[in-house]
């Protein structure tokens, strides 16, 4: 007697963004779903930085969801995204991270591609001594690598594999200006970190979203001053609800009783925890504008992040429905002294894997996947600042953000 | 380079490189900061940055006081699942002396246990790339580099390695 398995019930529950379904979180068919509908849907997704890809020639391997991709410099210097298929029969013709090449050589078959993508040769295409070879009708033209529509906004690189999504600007909207803000002058690459852990990648994607969790979740912020719910804030979501940014500038604390009242509470409001050398607390207001925080998400997976003089963006990639990498590119500029790179790089200690501040994001997500195991037709209740997708005003103290995470997902994925 | 640092030399620099690995891994990590020179330092990169002459450092604390202050935020402020280590060490090679410090090349391999279910899992292996300084018999990190081999890290790097 075999089993039949019941198909879910794919409906979201009625009260719509302001809930999220445990099972979209965990259930393969919607994260095979995703793949079509995200990752090859009609998004400008994050794949690198252009400093990353310096000189004509100079290349780098990423992934969109699952699918492998190229981006390069050819040699007039325009850059390129391809994805890193062999037309022939499916190699993987880029296999190193970062590189320089005049050209991209399959191992398999020799089949070599142009750096903009077009096919110059397949070995013995024409056979030997009258045998073999390619049909007479093959046309080298019709067999290139599947080529991204690819386009960079400071420094940032986006492909897709839709040719007509609208022109970058257009597709940043208002949030546009918190990159600005940031990358206003050409970069320079710091280094590398990768995290590795046991969720979907929106249950990270959430996190950066989630304004609210900040100050009570990451205890160095609320202990030290670097951010705490009385400071002047803001919250910036574009019009479509697709992305967002939110700022705190330290010093603004205002004081106030409802305040007390509610951190008092907190774990977070640690007033016994003192550095013996605070000088990781020092920071260059290098824009001027007294804002030491700012976090900012491109939907569907990416973060560019200013915390004190620390700068660097984060690009999600799954790795199947319950596994997930995060990337992080840490950021400096051209025109840093030593004094602003070695802070920089001392900052890094805010961040990251080891991050004073932010180890604590992959550690949560991983407890919320373990908590929602079992518990797929539960939901999440997102419901902090109101109900819809404009409630709220423009305070941290919000959920506006995921509720409008939720909805850009739903539309997208036709749940 | 010093004529072959006598036995007794070296056998208390691979003293210190396990009195270290001890102290995490029986959880006295407050007397960690005990085994650097006053202003040592203390720095975790990974293999992939230093291949590609990047700078970058996921810990990197510039003195005893910031090593103290990092285990005192591990304690009381940051979060993460309950987990243990265990090192397990090469042996230790001292591989050259400049500037009166001895330079100092020993394997890693760091296994984490999760206090909850128990999963043990290779959670980091690597290079400790250290110079060490041993005045009236008693050695100490004048620098200590770990370097880590994977480009990943496991979740969260919160106990030093």
């Amino acid at each position: 007697m075999s089993a039949v398995m019941q198909a879910r019930d794919y409906t979201w529950p009625p009260e719509g963004p302001s809930r999220a379904p445990y099972w979209v979180f965990e259930d393969p068919s919607i994260y095979a779903r995703e793949q079509r509908d995200v990752f090859r849907g009609r998004n400008w997704h994050f794949v690198g930085l252009e400093a990353e890809i310096p000189e004509p020639g100079s290349f780098k391997s990423t992934h969109i969801g699952d699918m492998p991709v190229i981006i390069c410099r050819d040699e007039s210097g325009t850059v390129r995204a391809l994805v890193n298929r062999c037309a022939h029969r499916g190699n993987l013709v880029c296999s190193k991270s970062h590189g320089k090449t005049e050209e991209f050589y399959c191992v398999y078959h020799a089949w070599i591609f142009s750096l903009q993508g077009d096919l110059k040769s397949a070995a013995f295409r024409r056979g030997i001594r009258g045998e073999g070879g390619l049909p007479a009708d093959f046309r080298l033209e019709d067999h290139g690598l599947q080529k991204l529509a690819c386009t960079t906004f400071c420094g940032l690189v986006f492909a897709s594999v839709v040719h007509d999504l609208p022109p970058i600007e257009d597709w940043l909207g208002e949030v546009g200006q918190g990159i600005q803000r940031v990358l206003n002058r050409p970069l320079t690459v710091l280094g590398y970190d990768t995290q590795r852990f046991s969720a979907n990648w929106k249950n990270y994607h959430e996190n950066p979203r989630d304004s609210l969790h900040a100050n009570i979740l990451h205890t160095f912020y609320a202990t030290f001053g670097l951010s705490r719910q009385g400071q002047e804030s803001a919250l910036v979501i574009d019009s479509s609800g697709r992305h967002q940014y939110f700022y705190t500038k330290v010093g603004t604390d205002k004081p106030g009783t409802d305040y007390k009242e509610a951190a008092s509470t907190l774990r977070s409001h640690n007033e016994g925890f003192k550095l013996e050398d605070p000088s990781i607390l020092k920071w260059t207001d290098e824009y001027g504008d007294g804002i030491n925080i700012q976090i900012l998400s491109l939907y569907p997976t990416f973060v560019l992040h200013q915390i004190s003089n620390s700068i660097a963006v984060r690009q999600l990639v799954p790795t199947g429905p319950g596994t997930t990498d995060l990337n992080w590119i840490y950021i400096g500029f051209a025109d840093d002294t030593p004094e602003m790179t070695e802070t920089r790089l001392f900052h890094t200690n805010l961040a990251g894997s080891a991050g004073l501040v932010s180890m604590e994001d992959t550690a949560v997500c991983q407890m919320v996947r373990r908590g929602t195991s079992g518990s797929a037709d539960a939901a999440s209740f997102i419901e902090m600042g109101g109900k819809d997708l404009v409630s709220g005003g423009s305070t941290k103290l919000s959920e506006k953000g995921l509720r409008n995470f939720w909805h850009t997902y739903r539309t997208q994925m036709g749940l | 380079m010093m004529a072959a640092a006598s036995e007794s030399v070296r056998h208390l620099v691979e003293d210190l490189l396990h009195e270290w690995a001890r102290r995490i891994d029986e959880d006295r990590l407050e007397a960690l900061a005990e085994l650097l020179t006053a202003d040592g330092s203390y720095r975790i990169a990974s293999r992939y940055n230093l291949d590609r002459g990047l700078q970058l450092s996921v810990i990197h604390c510039r003195g005893p006081a910031q090593l103290r202050d990092r285990i005192t935020s591990l304690r009381i402020a940051n979060v993460y699942e309950p987990h243990y280590y265990r090192h397990i060490l090469s042996g230790v090679q001292v591989i050259g002396e400049s500037a009166g410090a001895l330079d100092v090349r020993t394997n890693y391999m760091v296994v984490r246990i999760m206090e909850h279910d128990g999963v043990s899992s290779i959670f980091s292996t690597g290079q400790y790339r250290d110079r060490v300084v041993v005045t009236d018999g008693q050695a100490r990190f004048a620098e200590r580099l770990v370097v880590f081999d994977s480009k990943a890290i496991d979740t969260l790097l919160a106990i030093p390695l």
